[in-house]
């Protein structure tokens, strides 16, 4: 059993954790649930040594521990698995495994390190070429290593945050079966997450942190989503469903054709039309994101013509694409979506600079406050201001930047890939509600989300894709989740139409 | 609450306080660094490596670097030592920048649309344009033929006491001072230092902005080199050896971060002064020219450790 009592911890005058208890036992799931900044991480990184608390204890089976280094608690037998990996892309999968373990000898012995890894990665129940580089293995497969390296050490608990955010729904699965071989092993499993369905689905106990501070831990069995959300709020959840709104205008009908994916030789052709919000739906690996980047030029796709009320458009480069009223929010905000470390007012203006063009390129600085404070007040962004870096700013309102750098385009077409990715419950509920405000402004959206619930609220119809192929349309009355599933999972049977 | 305002001040404003930190030392202990005659040599030998740095700065702040400067500054005077024998003056002028121009095109379209590494493609520059100005000349210095012996009003010229090339290095510093605060221009610059690939998938043209920030590091360069002329009357093949990396010095000790994204004109200028003045200052005490470069460098250290301390 660990026990966590009376941890406290402050960063400068803010308080970031104030008498929180946790206790973990062998064997069990205890997930740990809460809004961004409400402590999760703090809390973490103080059990695994990477921060030191202010006050409080830490017992390891009874006996009261001092964790001061990383080194400290793997010794101890916890271990963290974060949700940016810590591996070292350009060393292969066995090298990354047995990272902490240099050996005896100062040579490698390359056939026993493969021979080792694939043996561990194996005994966790999966397959995978332990000697490719980690920069060549999908995000699955790179987690499948992250854990198979944690796993090296011998461990009483393990942490896990936010692992199925970059997971689809068939390796979120993997993960599941892993975690039961964990359990099976009598360890302790702490597990960080933003779904609450995945929570109910696998966890034994949760305990909810509010504003530093834990309000309760609660048995499984006792549990219901909307309990969790008012638990996580300390309020009811008003939530907002999506009523569709026929546009005013004569819609528009945006189509793409002729787009080949890597991973198959029959082009993808889709079609939506302003108004609508079309999904994507399928496993990791699919060709989702790289159908979305070919769409909008960010990766060459020779053959590919898009139109727009049938009249072709260019959309050779992301540039031509901009400007014909396209839009894209990348996958990844750190990497793609955003210039983080630059103000809010940047961000956001750098989709159209010339509406802020006062001549010769010299910037009108009293529009571009106008443009971004009216957008920073309509996607209810929380700042200090508008200079803000965007790295300063919790996810949720990050993500609102990259949607409000894409409304500021006047883009007519946005193509969004993970419009929630690290973003909290209460934030997401929000940016649902730009979508559909978007929507009903008559904007085309197409939205890919490895999250089924997601797409089914936000969605008026569904695209699976499975191997850079589409291989089903469902229709917002034949929503369900094991349909999706099934499309993405399931060999096409005919071509249907 | 106040203490860490003054602390932020300091660091926010650090090559500033390190400059005046110098002004203070050079004053006391050198007699006569506070001259109206030292001042004005400081600013005419500040003027070429001050050019240089702007240029250096533009393309650091993508992300790059250009270690072709030196060589430039070499070949170039060679160029229009050379052109001075037979053509006008104008034309001399505009045939070397012409040539300047050239060089920073080549460069620029090797990183930008051929996605070549910045540091690769300005070595092998170096090596070329090094070579190119000892085959010119052969290996000799070149006098200024008499067509153009204007060009040294722009080294040795004054205008109301203020030295010419004091002037073109302020013009070219609040151009770039304007540029880069208000302009559009600035802004793509800054944003691709900081995260190239976000401001691709935004609609910029990275590659035009890229491109351009080769071009001007080339042409400062050439006028540089023309200062440089300017002030000796000989073209030579063998200067400016090891000036790409003063130029980086002085963008770094300006605070800028060689991954880009951050750095700024003024701070630049700051830096070159600074660098300037240990080199004065060493001078006018006597100290060996040896000896001065590992002073200089031990002050680049201490001026990088001062800002990075947070």
């Amino acid at each position: 059993m660990i026990e966590l009592k009376n941890i406290s911890k402050s960063y400068g005058g803010a308080r970031a954790l104030e008498h929180v208890n946790l206790t973990v036992e062998y064997g069990k799931i205890h997930a740990l649930l809460g809004e961004n900044g409400a402590g999760k991480s703090t809390l973490m990184k103080i059990l695994s040594g990477a921060v030191q608390k202010d006050a409080g204890s830490i017992y390891i089976d009874g006996v009261e521990k001092l964790i001061r280094t990383p080194k400290i608690a793997r010794e101890e037998g916890i271990g963290i698995i974060y949700q940016e990996f810590s591996l070292v892309p350009e060393l292969t999968a066995s090298e990354n495994i047995f990272l902490n373990h240099p050996g005896n000898s100062s040579w490698i012995n390359w056939h026993s390190l493969h021979t080792k890894a694939d043996t561990l990665v194996r005994s966790l129940g999966f397959s995978l070429d332990v000697r490719k580089k980690v920069s060549a293995l999908s995000i699955a497969e790179q987690q499948i290593v992250e854990i198979a390296k944690v796993l090296t050490h011998d461990l009483k608990l393990i942490i896990f945050d936010e692992p199925s955010d970059v997971l689809g729904p068939q390796e979120v699965q993997i993960l599941y079966r892993l975690l039961e071989q964990l359990k099976k092993k009598h360890i302790a499993i702490i597990y960080i997450s933003h779904h609450l369905q995945e929570i109910l689905d696998i966890s034994d106990c949760v305990t909810v942190l509010r504003d530093g501070k834990s309000i309760a831990t609660v048995e499984n069995k006792d549990l219901s989503k909307d309990k969790l959300i008012a638990m996580m709020l300390g309020k009811e959840l008003v939530r907002h469903a999506r009523e569709y709104v026929a546009p005013v205008q004569e819609p528009k009908i945006f189509r793409a054709t002729g787009i080949r994916l890597p991973m198959s030789d029959i082009p993808v052709e889709i079609s939506s039309r302003s108004g609508e919000i079309l999904g994507i739906a399928g496993l990791v690996g699919a060709g989702r994101t790289e159908l979305l980047r070919a769409i909008f030029g960010a990766d060459r796709a020779p053959g590919k013509k898009v139109y727009v009320n049938d009249q072709l458009i260019d959309t050779s480069s992301p540039g031509n694409s901009v400007a014909n009223g396209i839009g894209m929010v990348p996958e990844d905000r750190k990497q793609e979506g955003g210039i983080l470390d630059q103000s809010i007012r940047k961000n956001i203006s750098i989709t159209n600079l010339q509406q802020i063009n006062r001549g010769a390129g010299f910037i009108n600085q009293k529009r571009e406050d106008e443009l971004v404070q009216t957008l920073v007040a309509q996607l209810r962004i929380k700042c200090a201001s508008a200079d803000a870096p965007v790295d300063s700013l919790s996810g949720g309102n990050q993500q609102k930047v990259i949607l409000a750098k894409w409304i500021n385009s006047g883009a007519d077409i946005l193509l969004i890939d993970e419009p929630t990715r690290g973003v909290d419950v209460g934030a997401r509920a929000q940016i649902y509600d730009i979508l559909f405000e978007l929507a009903n402004k008559g904007k085309t959206l197409i939205v890919v989300s490895s999250d089924l619930e997601e797409l089914m609220t936000i969605c008026d119809r569904i695209l699976v894709m499975k191997k850079g192929r589409i291989t089903g349309e469902v229709t917002k009355k034949d929503f369900s989740e094991e349909r999706l599933l099934r499309l993405a999972i399931e060999e096409p049977v005919a071509a249907t139409s | 609450m106040k203490a860490i305002t003054v602390r932020a001040t300091i660091l926010q404003y650090n090559t500033v306080f390190i400059f005046l930190l110098m002004l203070l030392v050079s004053g006391i202990i050198t007699d006569n660094f506070f001259t109206a005659q030292n001042i004005s040599n400081i600013f005419r030998q500040s003027a070429p490596i001050g050019l240089v740095s702007l240029g250096m700065l533009l393309v650091i702040l993508t992300g790059g670097i250009d270690l072709s400067v030196g060589a430039v500054v070499a070949m170039i005077g060679v160029v229009f030592a050379l052109l001075s024998h037979e053509v006008y003056f104008p034309f001399a002028l505009l045939l070397s920048l012409i040539t300047g121009l050239f060089i920073g095109c080549i460069s620029g379209f090797l990183v930008a649309y051929r996605k070549m590494a910045p540091f690769i493609v300005t070595l092998a520059m170096m090596s070329m344009i090094r070579g190119a100005g000892y085959l010119l000349s052969k290996g000799a210095p070149i006098s200024v033929g008499s067509y153009s012996s204007d060009i040294l009003v722009l080294g040795s010229g004054s205008v109301m006491g203020i030295p010419v090339p004091a002037i073109i290095l302020l013009m070219v510093f609040a151009i770039l001072y304007i540029l880069l605060r208000y302009n559009i221009y600035g802004r793509v610059i800054l944003a691709i230092g900081s995260n190239e690939e976000a401001v691709r998938l935004s609609g910029i043209n990275v590659n035009i902005a890229k491109f351009s920030v080769y071009v001007i590091s080339a042409v400062l360069t050439t006028l540089a080199a023309l200062l440089l002329v300017g002030r000796t009357g000989v073209g030579t093949a063998n200067i400016g050896v090891g000036l790409e990396l003063d130029a980086i010095a002085a963008v770094v000790i300006g605070g800028a971060s060689l991954s880009g994204g951050k750095g700024s004109v003024l701070n630049t200028l700051l830096g070159v002064f600074i660098l300037s003045m240990i080199g004065n200052v060493m001078n006018l005490l006597d100290i060996t020219a040896y000896l001065q470069q590992i002073i200089k460098g031990i002050i680049i250290i201490a001026a990088v450790l001062f800002q990075r301390d947070k």
